[in-house]
């Protein structure tokens, strides 16, 4: 594993996430705007904004399921983007939640939560299937192991998805609007199994409009609109004293119900 | 006179059993080798690179828009004239081989792009590598898309392995030409003739409507 980014003169002091100057565009649009942010490690950040922003553009340029024009982005001291990097080494390092779970449909619970250890990191069977079924009892579906996803509710199939990713033991877990796609009543048990992830010290950005999860456990929240960031504080002093009128519009609107 | 007739036909068994075994062993390694072949080329149809892609298009297009007959010869009369001689096995085997690897490509290609982009993502996200996607993730769904009109292209090569026929390999439809020298009763002869190619058909038939029926289940491999 090459450390590219460590040997960068001024890139020395990288968070886990250091974006720098990054922009992008889909065709004229211009998707993300001068972003400079950086994560530290064990740091839990929330991303929110009104639809559109860039959020989800965001956290999928860190995997590298979208590629940014330019700018750098160091993520676990390697840049994203440069040919040099592993990109399919450092995606072990990343967990990575959808809003629409995308599970196998073609696999059980343990089977998906498996896949990864077994044929990534050539973990033997019977290890992974127990470490994979530990992972489903934390995320309280232990009855559910032989379950195929179409057999799970969305809150259920969210907490594999979930445990798939953990069963990596990723550095990072990236979360795009995880709760969105989901009934209100399957809400919490989603946000309840994130709670704990983020209180073991994993370092996460989330996107979401969840503020009771931003003040439970975000150590920062970050405002976006038309692509770039526009403010970012603490929960506290986001949600209650919101600096910008573009952050205060978008509040009032998430706030009205 | 009739009854002559059948005495005749029934003196030709051993012919027809040698032409059924022809059509047989013909299709047989040609699928075999088609299926191999398709899956390759569909694979990497739908893979990164574009100009592979539609240079496999291009010769897609071009063996589905010639009619079989043509192929055959250009590759039996025609290779020779540039020193390639084949013998008729031969030559029937890489005309079928290459007609069933065109077709199976197609299909193939749109089971693998009707395979949700999330599930490549999640795959990918997860650091899998390209072939550990293709064999873990998408294939096997892809499979549920690609099996009943995969089975149904059998069906229809097997047919159109009666046009070896035409250069001299004694397969099926062959022995009808031969036997009805011998007998003229073109209309017994031909439908015993069909009778054999439904024989071997038939059950490609009942397993690929089996098939279209067992997509319908919302989760699980598919078994045959």
């Amino acid at each position: 594993m090459t450390k590219a980014g460590m040997t960068q003169p001024g890139l020395t002091k990288t968070g886990m996430i250091d974006f720098r100057d990054v922009n992008k565009w889909f065709g004229a649009l211009n998707v993300l705007r001068d972003i400079t942010l950086s994560v530290e490690p064990r740091e839990v950040v929330v991303v929110c904004g009104p639809s559109g922003s860039g959020k989800s553009t965001l956290i999928r340029c860190i995997n590298g399921l979208e590629t940014i024009k330019d700018g750098h982005l160091i993520v676990d001291g390697q840049r994203v983007g440069d040919p040099a990097t592993n990109m399919t080494q450092l995606r072990t390092e990343i967990g990575f939640v959808f809003q629409s779970f995308n599970l196998y449909p073609h696999k059980t619970a343990l089977e998906n939560v498996t896949l990864a250890p077994i044929h990534v990191r050539k973990i033997p069977r019977a290890e992974a299937e127990q470490a994979g079924r530990e992972l489903l009892a934390k995320v309280g579906l232990a009855d559910k192991v032989n379950a195929y996803p179409a057999q799970l509710s969305g809150g259920q199939q969210q907490r594999v998805a979930i445990a798939r990713c953990l069963g990596m033991r990723p550095k990072i877990m990236l979360f795009d609007e995880p709760t969105s796609a989901l009934d209100p009543e399957m809400i919490s048990e989603v946000l309840d199994v994130m709670v704990a992830v983020a209180e073991e010290g994993m370092t996460m950005m989330v996107v979401t409009h969840e503020m009771g999860f931003a003040r439970k456990v975000a150590q920062r929240v970050v405002f976006m609109d038309a692509g770039a960031i526009v403010e970012s504080g603490t929960p506290d002093e986001f949600f209650s004293h919101p600096k910008t009128d573009r952050s205060r519009a978008f509040l009032s609107k998430i706030l009205r119900h | 006179m009739m009854w002559q007739q059948f005495v005749s036909l029934a003196g030709s068994y051993p012919l027809a059993l040698r032409g059924l075994g022809m059509t047989v062993v013909l299709s047989l390694i040609s699928l075999v080798l088609g299926t191999l072949l398709g899956f390759g080329l569909g694979i990497l149809r739908t893979g990164g690179s574009r100009l592979l892609s539609s240079v496999i298009g291009a010769w897609v297009d071009l063996i589905r828009g010639t009619p079989f007959l043509v192929q055959i010869f250009l590759i039996f009369f025609i290779l020779p004239e540039f020193g390639i001689e084949l013998d008729a096995f031969t030559a029937g085997v890489i005309a079928l081989t290459n007609l069933a690897a065109c077709f199976i490509c197609e299909i193939v290609a749109a089971g693998i792009r009707s395979v949700p982009s999330g599930q490549v993502e999640a795959a990918l996200a997860s650091g899998l590598s390209r072939w550990q996607r293709m064999r873990q993730v998408v294939l096997p769904q892809a499979m549920r898309i690609v099996l009943p009109p995969l089975v149904g292209q059998y069906v229809l090569l097997i047919k159109d392995s009666s046009v070896v026929s035409a250069i001299g390999l004694t397969d099926l439809t062959r022995v009808g030409w031969l036997v009805v020298q011998r007998v003229p009763n073109g209309l017994l002869v031909f439908f015993l003739v069909g009778v054999g190619y439904f024989i071997v058909c038939y059950p490609l038939i009942m397993l690929a409507r089996r098939l279209e029926r067992r997509m319908g289940a919302a989760h699980g491999e598919v078994q045959l």
